[in-house]
């Protein structure tokens, strides 16, 4: 039986509950599996990211409790948090991903040098990564010098740089063209399978709900659906 | 890592860096240029006064000052100027007859106060004859010749060669008069006291005061090094036993009181100039955090702490002001050896000026500690001022910075 990785219990989340409240989530209840490709898919306000920033220790639910890897997340100080998410979450965002001033190589290495890596062991693994992502050439350009598609894929070999157990990704392919969103999709559904990282969207991008293993679908802060499917 | 993304942070809108970089810069050149200004004008005014005017120590009989009166003299001067004067690390010394009267001509009259040299001791001592506009210094070797100022000749309407009465008590206090002869026109730094100060031969006004030969009523000390100035007033003591001996900071406390009003001068100014560039800064690092708030909240979902942003963003003003600092610093201190050289021609203002005893010629000058006072409050204050927008990044929710556009 597959290890539980993330267990979100009755979760809701309301913005402004003193003035107009909006409930962005509403009792949500998420169960994942360690090494599921899952994408979370609704229509714009639908909560999606929300979701996800409350699964990923970005948001603190106003009710209800997130585990991630049996740690309940919701219960800790801001500092453990940020240390919580430094070894155990991988990020990819939108975009503003990267740190501008610094290069795809130095972005990648920032992780593991928060997390106090020593110099040469550090480097193996950031060129090692970089490679996977199939940036090898690109390790001394800064993100103004990359592509959309070639940003998103430092912005993967970064969240993969902590050895992550679970990568969260808010619409990863929303400002990409179709050979890099392909690119990169391809590049996180062979890692989900050759290394059993568990992956999580949120989107409404079709091409990422195809290669999506299981679908949950949100509609105004509640799950609709959650299903299982193959991917195309 | 921090380090270096504080560093490259500076240099990504390089134009609003270079902006408070710049205003470093002029911020300290400013301060040090109107603190170098305003001592050099100071310290001018008191050289003025040391030199033109009071000389280091003066001795006088204990009751001189207290009542102004002539018949209180020291005597045998001449032979204690000499043994003074025989000690190595005294200048000059000169007595002086000094005495209170009217000075009349044949328009009008006005109060002096009469002071009997020896010409030839104040060429080392007050160099009076540096001053003479019109005339000779004591060279027709009559002795009945008069120095006045510009002022009190234009007061009086008298020219060169004109004669004058001076009208003032002996010892005695009997009402003397005496006629004398402009044999020159003098015009000082120091025009409200042209107005007063009228100098003839010691010996002439010795003898109209009735007043026993080598008889003074001021001794006047010039030292080689001011800070013997204390070992030099015993040394004093020692040759004229019953004199009181002030030096210049006792006989014009307004003087040193200048000194001490402009420490607090160089507080307050500096204070000034560092409130404005506190805005500056603050304004600059606040826009500067603002605009990152999606890539502060980036940082701080993939793990860097509200400590390190804190550092990062405190970092970011300390190196803007690490590069304006030596600049403005050497900026400052270039413009104030250069123009302490040159000095300042404010001839334009010189009458204002000379009636408030200061020169035309302005040479800013600078002590190194009030350099270091400047340097001081400038770093302190690009720290306080970067606290502010670092802790408005601190208050940022990571998920609320990444939705913001």
């Amino acid at each position: 039986m597959a290890k539980t990785i993330i267990d979100a219990h009755n979760v809701s989340k309301t913005f402004n509950p003193k003035t107009i409240p909006v409930h962005a989530v509403q009792d949500v209840h998420v169960h994942i599996e360690e090494g599921e490709f899952v994408a979370l898919v609704g229509p714009s306000g639908s909560g999606k990211s929300t979701l996800l920033n409350m699964m990923g220790g970005l948001d603190e639910p106003t009710e209800g409790t997130v585990f991630i890897d049996g740690v309940e997340i919701t219960k800790l100080s801001e500092n453990k948090l940020i240390d919580f998410r430094l070894h155990n979450i991988g990020f990819v965002f939108q975009s503003f991903n990267l740190i501008p001033v610094l290069t795809a190589k130095e972005n990648v290495g920032f992780v593991l040098q928060l997390q106090n890596m020593p110099k040469t062991e550090r480097e193996k693994r950031v060129l090692a990564l970089l490679e996977e992502v199939g940036l090898k050439d690109k390790i001394n350009s800064r993100p103004g010098e990359l592509s959309g598609g070639q940003q998103q894929r430092v912005a993967v070999a970064r969240a993969l740089a902590s050895k992550p157990k679970i990568i969260l990704a808010d619409e990863p392919t929303a400002n990409l063209d179709s050979k890099s969103a392909a690119n990169l999709l391809d590049i996180m559904a062979k890692l989900n399978k050759e290394e059993k990282i568990t992956f999580l969207f949120s989107t409404h991008d079709q091409r990422v709900i195809r290669k999506a293993r299981r679908v949950i679908t949100l509609v105004d802060g509640k799950i609709e659906s959650d299903v299982e499917q193959t991917p195309s | 890592m921090l380090f270096q993304i504080a560093w490259r942070n500076i240099w990504r809108n390089k134009s609003r860096s270079l902006v408070v970089i710049s205003s470093i810069i002029i911020g300290i050149w400013a301060g040090i240029f109107i603190l170098s200004f305003s001592w050099g004008m100071y310290k001018n005014n008191i050289n003025e006064s040391v030199y033109r005017q009071l000389s280091h120590i003066q001795i006088h009989h204990p009751t001189f000052g207290e009542e102004n009166n002539s018949k209180f003299t020291i005597t045998n001067t001449d032979e204690k100027a000499r043994q003074l004067e025989s000690d190595g690390r005294i200048a000059s010394v000169s007595s002086r007859v000094i005495s209170s009267g009217m000075i009349t001509s044949p328009t009008t009259a006005s109060g002096v106060k009469i002071y009997g040299i020896n010409p030839a001791s104040e060429i080392t001592q007050i160099r009076l004859n540096e001053y003479v506009r019109e005339g000779t210094y004591f060279e027709s070797g009559k002795e009945n010749e008069i120095l006045i100022g510009a002022k009190l000749a234009k007061k009086l309407k008298v020219k060169l060669k004109s004669k004058v009465v001076l009208t003032f008590t002996n010892i005695n206090s009997e009402i003397i008069s005496g006629a004398f002869r402009i044999g020159g026109i003098y015009r000082s730094k120091n025009i409200s006291l042209d107005e007063v100060n009228v100098y003839v031969h010691q010996k002439h006004l010795r003898e109209l005061l009735e007043l026993k030969p080598s008889e003074s009523n001021e001794m006047a000390i010039l030292v080689k090094n001011e800070e013997q100035l204390e070992t030099i007033k015993k040394f004093s003591v020692g040759i004229v036993p019953r004199g009181k001996i002030e030096d210049w900071k006792e006989l014009s406390p307004e003087l040193s009181m200048i000194i001490e009003s402009f420490n607090l001068y160089t507080y307050i100014i500096s204070g000034i100039i560092l409130l404005a560039l506190t805005f500056g800064i603050i304004n600059t690092m606040l826009m500067s955090v603002l605009e990152r708030i999606r890539e502060l909240g980036m940082l701080m979902a993939i793990g860097l702490n509200k400590r390190k942003i804190f550092i990062m963003i405190m970092l970011e003003t300390f190196y803007l002001t690490l590069i304006g600092t030596p600049i403005g610093l050497l900026s400052g201190w270039l413009t104030v050896t250069t123009l302490g050289k040159t000095g300042i021609n404010l001839s334009m203002f010189s009458e204002g000026l000379a009636s408030y005893g200061f020169s035309s010629i302005i040479y800013p000058a600078l002590d190194q500690e009030k350099y270091v006072i400047i340097v001081t409050m400038c770093l302190v204050t690009a720290i306080l001022s970067a606290i502010y927008p670092a802790y408005k990044a601190l208050q940022l929710n990571p998920s609320e910075a990444i939705r913001k556009i």
